[in-house]
This record gives C-alpha cells, sequence and structure tokens, in this order.
C-alpha cells in the first residue's frame, strides 16, 4: 500500500516538474517571438538611414564625416541585430545591439543638428517623407521594445520565483533574459501622465 | 454537413469516444486489482486461485481502485491543464515561431494573405500564423474554438507549394477548426496520458525491484511488468481509437475544403507534392506526436491501423477520380504558380466531391477577396502593424460630435503610448471613408495584429478603448460589435479561451431572448413598420416562435448582452437555427445595411461560431 501510495506522489511530482519545464519553454518562446519583431522594425529603420544619407549628400558636400559616421553606425547596428536575433535569449548579443543602437542615435543626433545648417534640405519633399518615417519607424521600434521587455520580464519573475527558480538552473533556463535598453530608453518608456 | 452538424457530431464522437475510454479505465482498475491480489495478499497455502480472489479483504480492492483512478484522473489533469493554453500553446510547444503581421518576407506576406482570405470567406476570425522549422510539406491548426484558434506551417510548405496549393491546405486546416476536431482530441490526448503513466510507473517499478532486496521482491517485479503491459496495451488500444477517428476527420477536412475553395486542384496537387517530396509531411519534433491528428498530413509513416491520415493515393483519388499513381504523374506542378486571386477560372470545378459543407454560401472567397480588394490599402497597411493598429481601433471609436471627439481626444493622448495620438486624427479621415463593413473588415484584420502585443500593452489597450466607447454616456451598434470583437477575440488570447457548454437544447427557454434580438435586426433593416413586420416574421417562422415582435425605441446594449449570455449556451443544432433565423431577417429584403451586419457579427462573435450567410 506505501509503496502505491509513493508511486502516486512520483508520478504528481514527475508531472508538476514537467509542467515548470513547459512553462518555461512556453515563456521563452514568446519572448523570442517578441524580438523578432522588433527585428522587422530596426531592419526597416536601418533601410531607410542610407537613403536618408544618400538625400542630404546632394546639400551636405562638407560634412562628409557626419555622413560616413551615420552610415557606419548604422552598418555596426545591422552586425549587431543580426547576432542577436540569432539568439535573442544572450544577453551579450543584446546589450551589443543596445551599443551600437546607442552609438547610431548619437551619429543620427549630430546628423540631425547638422541639418539645421542647411534649410533648403530640411525643408526638401524628400527629406520631410524621409525624417518622417523614421520618426513613426522609431515609434515602432519603441513599442515593439516595450511588448520584449514585457515578455522578458515575465520570463525572468517566473524562472526566479518559486519553485521554479529550484530547477530552471537544471533545465538550462539558469541565466536570466536580457532586456533590451536604449540610450533614449527613459524617454521612450516614460508612462504617460494618466489623471484619474 | 456544414458547421453546426459538425459540431454536434463532433460533440458525439466525444461522447462516444470518453464511454470507450471509461470502459477501458474500468478494465485496467480490475487487471490491476487481480494483479495486487494475486501477488500480494497472502492467503493461506493451498487456497485456489479463485478463492483467493473471491475472499479478498475488500480494503484492498478500495485501496487498489482508488490509487489506480487517482493516478489516472490526476495525469489526465495534468495534461488537460496544460492543454488549457489553447492554440498559442500548442503551437509554441511545437517550436513554433509566430509570423508578424508586418513581415516583409515575400513568401511569409503571401502566406498571410492567404489565410486572412480563406477566414474572412469563412466568416470567422483571422488566425495567428507560426512557421514550423521543417523542410517536409505540412501544416496544422490548433485551438479550442474559433477565437483562439492558430494556423502553423512548415518552412517546407510555403518554399515547395504556390499559391493554389497552399490555399488547399489551408482550407483543410481551416475545416478543422470549424468541424471542431481539435475539441473532440483534446479529452483523448488528455486520458491517454492517464492510461500512458500507469506504464510508465510499472516500468519504473519493475527496474527499481530489480535491485531491491525486499522480501515482495518478486512480487513486485511481476506487479511492474504487469501495469507495463496494462498501461502500453491500454494506451495501444487507445492509439488505435484515436487513429480511426483521426482517418475519418481528415477525409471529411479534404472535402470541405474543397467546398471552400472551390477546387479540388490545389489540395490534391499538394498532396501529390508530400508524395514526391523526400522527406514527405513528416515532423521530428517529439511534441508533435499528440497534435498529430492536427497536420494536414501524417507526421509519421504507421502501419494503416495506426496511422493518423489516410494513404496519400487514397485522399487524392477522393478529390481526383481520375488521378493514376505514377512515377511521372508525382511530380506535376501543372498550376500557374501565383494565380492572380478572384480569376473567375478557378471557381469552375470540384464542386461535386465529397460532403458539400456550406460553411457559408454566400460569401466565398471570390467575395472576400473583392472585399479586401476594394478596402482602403492604406488603411490595410495600418491593420497590419501592431503600432498603427491601435492607433486605427482608436480613431474607429472617435465621435463625429466635436465636443465628445475632443474629449476622445483628450483621453488618448493622455493614455496612449507615445507616437500613436498625432496617427489618430489622419486614421480618421481616412476611415471617414470607409462604409461600416470595411471598417469591421479592417477591425478583424487588424485583431491577428493586436494579438502580438505584450499583456501589458493589451491592458492599456483595453482600457483605453473602454473609455473611448463610453465618453459619449452612450454605446451605439458601432461600438458594441467593437467591443464585442475586442473582447472576445483578444479576451481569448491573451487570457483564457472561452468554452460554452451548449447546453440549452429547448427552444423554449430562449424565446425571450431570441424575440429580442430578431426584433432588433428587423428594426435596423428598415424604416417602414411593415417591412420590419415581414422581416421579423419571416425570422420567428425559422425559429418556430410566436411571440410578436418588440418595439425598441432606442438601442440597449446591455439587454442585447444579457441575451447573448443565455443565447452563448444553445447546443449547436439550436445555434444553426438561430443564426438561420437571423440571416433570413436580414436577408428579407435583400439589402444588406451596415447596422444590420454589425448585429449578425456581434451575434456570431458572442457566439463562437462563423458568420451565417447573408
Amino acid at each position: 500500500m506505501e509503496m502505491i501510495i509513493l508511486l502516486i506522489v512520483l508520478a504528481l511530482l514527475a508531472f508538476w516538474v514537467a509542467r515548470i519545464y513547459n512553462q518555461l519553454v512556453e515563456l521563452q518562446n514568446r519572448h523570442e517571438n517578441g524580438f523578432s519583431q522588433i527585428e522587422i522594425q530596426l531592419k526597416r529603420r536601418y533601410d531607410l538611414i542610407p537613403n536618408l544619407v544618400e538625400t542630404a549628400k546632394a546639400y551636405m558636400s562638407h560634412e562628409r564625416e557626419t555622413l560616413e559616421a551615420v552610415i557606419s553606425a548604422r552598418n555596426d547596428a545591422v552586425a549587431g541585430l543580426a547576432a542577436a536575433a540569432g539568439n535573442p535569449g544572450d544577453a551579450t548579443a543584446i546589450q551589443e545591439l543596445a551599443g551600437a543602437e546607442g552609438i547610431l542615435g548619437g551619429a543620427m543626433s549630430r546628423f540631425n543638428v547638422t541639418m539645421e545648417a542647411y534649410p533648403d534640405l530640411k525643408a526638401s519633399a524628400n527629406m520631410v517623407q524621409l525624417s518622417e518615417e523614421l520618426t513613426s519607424t522609431e515609434n515602432k521600434v519603441a513599442f515593439a521594445r516595450q511588448a520584449f521587455n514585457d515578455q522578458v520580464t515575465q520570463f525572468n519573475t517566473y524562472r526566479s520565483s518559486f519553485p521554479p527558480v529550484l530547477l530552471a538552473a537544471t533545465f538550462g533556463f539558469g541565466n536570466d533574459a536580457a532586456l533590451l535598453e536604449f540610450e533614449d530608453s527613459q524617454e521612450i518608456q516614460a508612462v504617460p501622465k494618466v489623471s484619474f | 454537413m456544414n458547421f453546426f452538424q459538425a459540431q454536434t457530431k463532433a460533440r458525439h464522437n466525444t461522447r462516444l469516444l470518453t464511454l470507450l475510454f471509461a470502459g477501458a479505465v474500468i478494465s485496467l482498475v480490475v487487471l490491476t486489482n487481480l494483479l495486487v491480489l494475486v501477488f500480494f495478499v497472502n492467503a493461506p497455502p493451498g487456497t485456489s486461485l479463485e478463492n483467493q480472489i473471491l475472499h479478498a479483504p475488500p480494503q484492498v480492492w478500495l485501496y487498489t481502485s482508488l490509487g489506480v483512478v487517482g493516478l489516472i484522473a490526476v495525469a489526465s489533469g495534468f495534461k488537460f491543464l496544460a492543454l488549457q493554453g489553447g492554440g498559442k500553446a500548442v503551437a509554441e510547444s511545437l517550436g513554433g515561431i509566430l509570423i508578424h503581421q508586418n513581415t516583409r518576407d515575400p513568401q511569409q506576406r503571401q502566406l498571410l494573405n492567404v489565410v486572412e482570405e480563406m477566414a474572412i470567406a469563412a466568416g470567422m476570425p483571422v488566425p495567428p500564423v507560426y512557421l514550423i522549422r521543417e523542410n517536409s510539406i505540412n501544416a496544422f491548426a490548433a485551438g479550442f474554438s474559433i477565437h483562439d484558434a492558430v494556423i502553423g506551417i512548415n518552412q517546407g510548405t510555403i518554399d515547395l507549394l504556390n499559391r493554389h496549393e497552399l490555399q488547399g491546405v489551408v482550407a483543410h486546416e481551416f475545416s478543422h477548426i470549424l468541424n471542431g476536431d481539435m475539441r473532440i482530441n483534446l479529452r483523448i490526448i488528455a486520458l491517454l496520458n492517464g492510461i500512458l503513466v500507469l506504464g510508465i510507473i510499472g516500468g519504473g517499478l519493475m527496474r527499481g525491484s530489480m535491485f531491491s532486496r525486499s522480501r515482495d521482491r518478486g512480487g513486485l517485479i511481476a506487479l511492474g511488468i504487469g501495469l507495463l503491459v496494462i498501461g502500453y496495451g491500454g494506451t495501444f488500444f487507445g492509439q488505435l481509437i484515436k487513429a480511426a477517428v483521426s482517418r475519418q476527420r481528415e477525409y471529411l477536412a479534404d472535402a470541405s475544403a474543397v467546398q471552400f475553395t472551390r477546387s479540388a486542384q490545389g489540395i490534391a496537387s499538394a498532396l501529390k507534392k508530400i508524395g514526391a517530396h523526400s522527406t514527405g509531411s513528416q515532423i521530428t519534433s517529439p511534441q508533435a506526436d499528440e497534435n498529430s491528428h492536427l497536420f494536414f498530413g501524417a507526421i509519421r509513416s504507421f502501419s494503416s491501423m495506426m496511422a493518423t491520415h489516410p494513404p496519400l493515393e487514397a485522399r487524392i483519388k477522393a478529390l481526383d477520380p481520375n488521378w493514376a499513381p505514377t512515377p511521372a504523374s508525382q511530380i506535376q506542378p501543372s498550376l500557374p504558380d501565383n494565380p492572380a486571386p478572384a480569376g473567375a477560372s478557378n471557381f469552375s470545378g470540384g464542386q461535386s466531391t465529397g460532403p458539400i459543407s456550406q460553411f457559408s454560401g454566400s460569401a466565398n472567397l471570390a467575395a472576400a477577396q473583392q472585399m479586401i480588394d476594394t478596402a482602403d490599402p492604406s488603411l490595410s497597411e495600418s491593420s497590419h502593424d501592431t503600432f498603427e493598429a491601435r492607433a486605427m481601433v482608436y480613431a474607429m471609436l472617435l465621435s463625429k460630435n466635436e465636443s465628445v471627439q475632443a474629449e476622445q481626444l483628450r483621453l488618448i493622448g493622455q493614455r496612449a503610448e507615445n507616437g500613436v495620438p498625432p496617427l489618430v486624427p489622419a486614421l480618421f479621415q481616412r476611415l471617414s471613408s470607409q462604409n461600416q463593413r470595411h471598417k469591421l473588415l479592417h477591425l478583424e484584420r487588424a485583431m491577428p495584429t493586436l494579438k502580438e502585443m505584450s499583456h501589458q500593452q493589451y491592458r492599456r489597450f483595453y482600457d483605453l478603448t473602454a473609455k473611448l466607447i463610453v465618453a459619449d454616456q452612450a454605446v451605439d451598434l458601432f461600438e458594441w460589435v467593437a467591443h464585442r470583437m475586442i473582447t472576445q477575440e483578444l479576451y481569448a488570447h491573451f487570457v483564457k479561451p472561452q468554452r460554452s457548454r451548449g447546453r440549452i437544447a429547448r427552444p423554449g427557454r430562449v424565446s425571450k431572448q431570441v424575440t429580442l434580438i430578431l426584433s432588433l435586426l428587423a428594426t435596423v433593416g428598415s424604416s417602414n413598420e411593415n417591412e420590419r413586420r415581414v422581416a421579423y416574421q419571416r425570422g420567428q417562422k425559422i425559429w418556430g416562435g410566436d411571440l410578436p415582435m418588440i418595439k425598441l425605441e432606442y438601442f440597449d446594449h446591455q439587454a442585447l448582452n444579457q441575451a447573448l449570455e443565455h443565447l452563448r449556451e444553445l447546443n449547436p443544432a439550436l445555434q444553426e437555427r438561430f443564426l438561420d433565423a437571423c440571416a433570413s431577417v436580414v436577408n428579407a429584403d435583400n439589402k444588406l445595411t451596415g447596422d444590420e451586419f454589425s448585429v449578425i457579427k456581434g451575434v456570431a462573435v458572442t457566439l463562437g461560431c462563423p458568420l451565417p450567410p447573408i
């Protein structure tokens, strides 16, 4: 009789463990799916930047350095994105992407400052449209990033809660997944003011 | 066979299978008891086996039976819980990667378009699509209801099939969703899991006691072997039952797919390609086994008794009686790649094949494609972008009244995420040129996009839409149906799938509710009192009630919601009769107004069934 009770307890335990494992896998899949949404938007952004530089070249022939900085930062970011997309759970790849994005953001803001000195360029139809598209893409990146970070947080919280924390490392979920934070994050992540 | 008959049959089959399994569990209990009695109860030497069993202490019977039943119940329960996550959970457990609605990959874009057209043709929500990284040709559908259903497609499928064949495959998967095949097998999977556990424990016991020095060692080993045989034997027979049911459902799904696409060629040609492909339709993921019945093609090659799918040749023959399996004919992509959508020539042959299942007679694929083609393309793009889709929904809910609109814009400015508020006015402008049906189409297409939000984003979106709807202190028909779609479809995805038991079988129990909805449909359908009465009578005649039409002074969404809460519990046969009655009120004057469409859409969404033919 004790044997049967013991077996039942063991079976229960086995299923409980299986359930924790499944939950971990599910949450991991979910945030990895979230990353591919960011990837779509970032790619779109990286595709827009060369067009922007191309348009600017005609007007800003004396600012080669600024333009080259934008292009090289953009190329680094493309490489960073490819590495991170290959393994969205890997903290170093995510951090490298965030770093490359930061540099690109800096180059872009220098470009924008420089552009202030060229009112013709700023007012050209092409430029207006490209800037608008870039802004919209940046908003989309921010939104996708927020969703990804929500999902990563959910995974991390579950992983480090009790009892999953006892088993997570054994199943190969030993490390927290990394949040994707860009330098401008304060601005983007600021919660809109809500008054009740 | 239509959606509702299929649902009834599915429920019937489920009950039958549950009975079969109950029988299996009882025999398992008896067998285990016998094992325990023979090996563990010490009887005086010389007692015959018969006496030993007959005179065993009752506690032994009791404890053993409780143990076995409890074990099966617990194991089945765990599995059942694990499957509660709905279609999304199944797709993710198979390693599916969500295809984003704004994907820029042309192949994936085409797939999403095919799925979208098919969903709109079937009058059901557009399901999210998952990509499975396998090079074989296969696809699956999973979920409890049409609201949480998802579709999964192998990489090989989109690489190797043309648009026409893809349509056939997707239509086959939609048929599984609409025929209720996902639900039948859910219980079977859970019960099989329970029985399998006995076998696993038996195996463990046997191996464990080999090294034990206990006095009972021999008995334990024997019990282990016994349980092993019982558990795996039970699972084996369970699999046989499951496979037999599954094969029948495959023929039905093939036939339904033909009805859907009005062409047997696409699906037949896809099956031929599976036959010619080196890895066929096999799936390597071990998780796929328990969902094998949801796939388009067989995921393993089993002998015929255990096969979940009928042989390819038989399926092709059923679709294309003239086909002869010669090696040369196996690879014949005779169809042009990417035929123009809605081409009239695609809708000729194939009508006579198999049982006809009318999901929605008039709303066929051509009509759906036409509907999509006439919609504003820039809005289509917005409905496929996670970021803009929300802005589009907000814009749809803006009032034409200026002071209310100002208040709504203030709410959006305050509560929406960064970057969203500036988009809203432009989208409002563009939406103003669209009629109500087109607006609902855009909303429907935005649903899978909105399902890509995170939980937090969903909650914020949901709160804001609710606030926008009540900003003018009133709820109009469009706001009502929009809210219905948002709550039913997104709730099923983000929280949990809602399931009705379908217990109401007597029409008399809901006559008041039916009268209210038929009256509402008649009222919004015409401004002429006589025409309203005629339309209402037509509906009541189909429903079989005799209550007089209710005079409705204003649109009372709360009464409507309460009525629908009751009607949700109708059994499929009555659901069908009710929706037929609704459709006949709408069709009375052969004109479909936007308000009529909204009501019937809201009704179908709440009941969790596809739109009736209108």
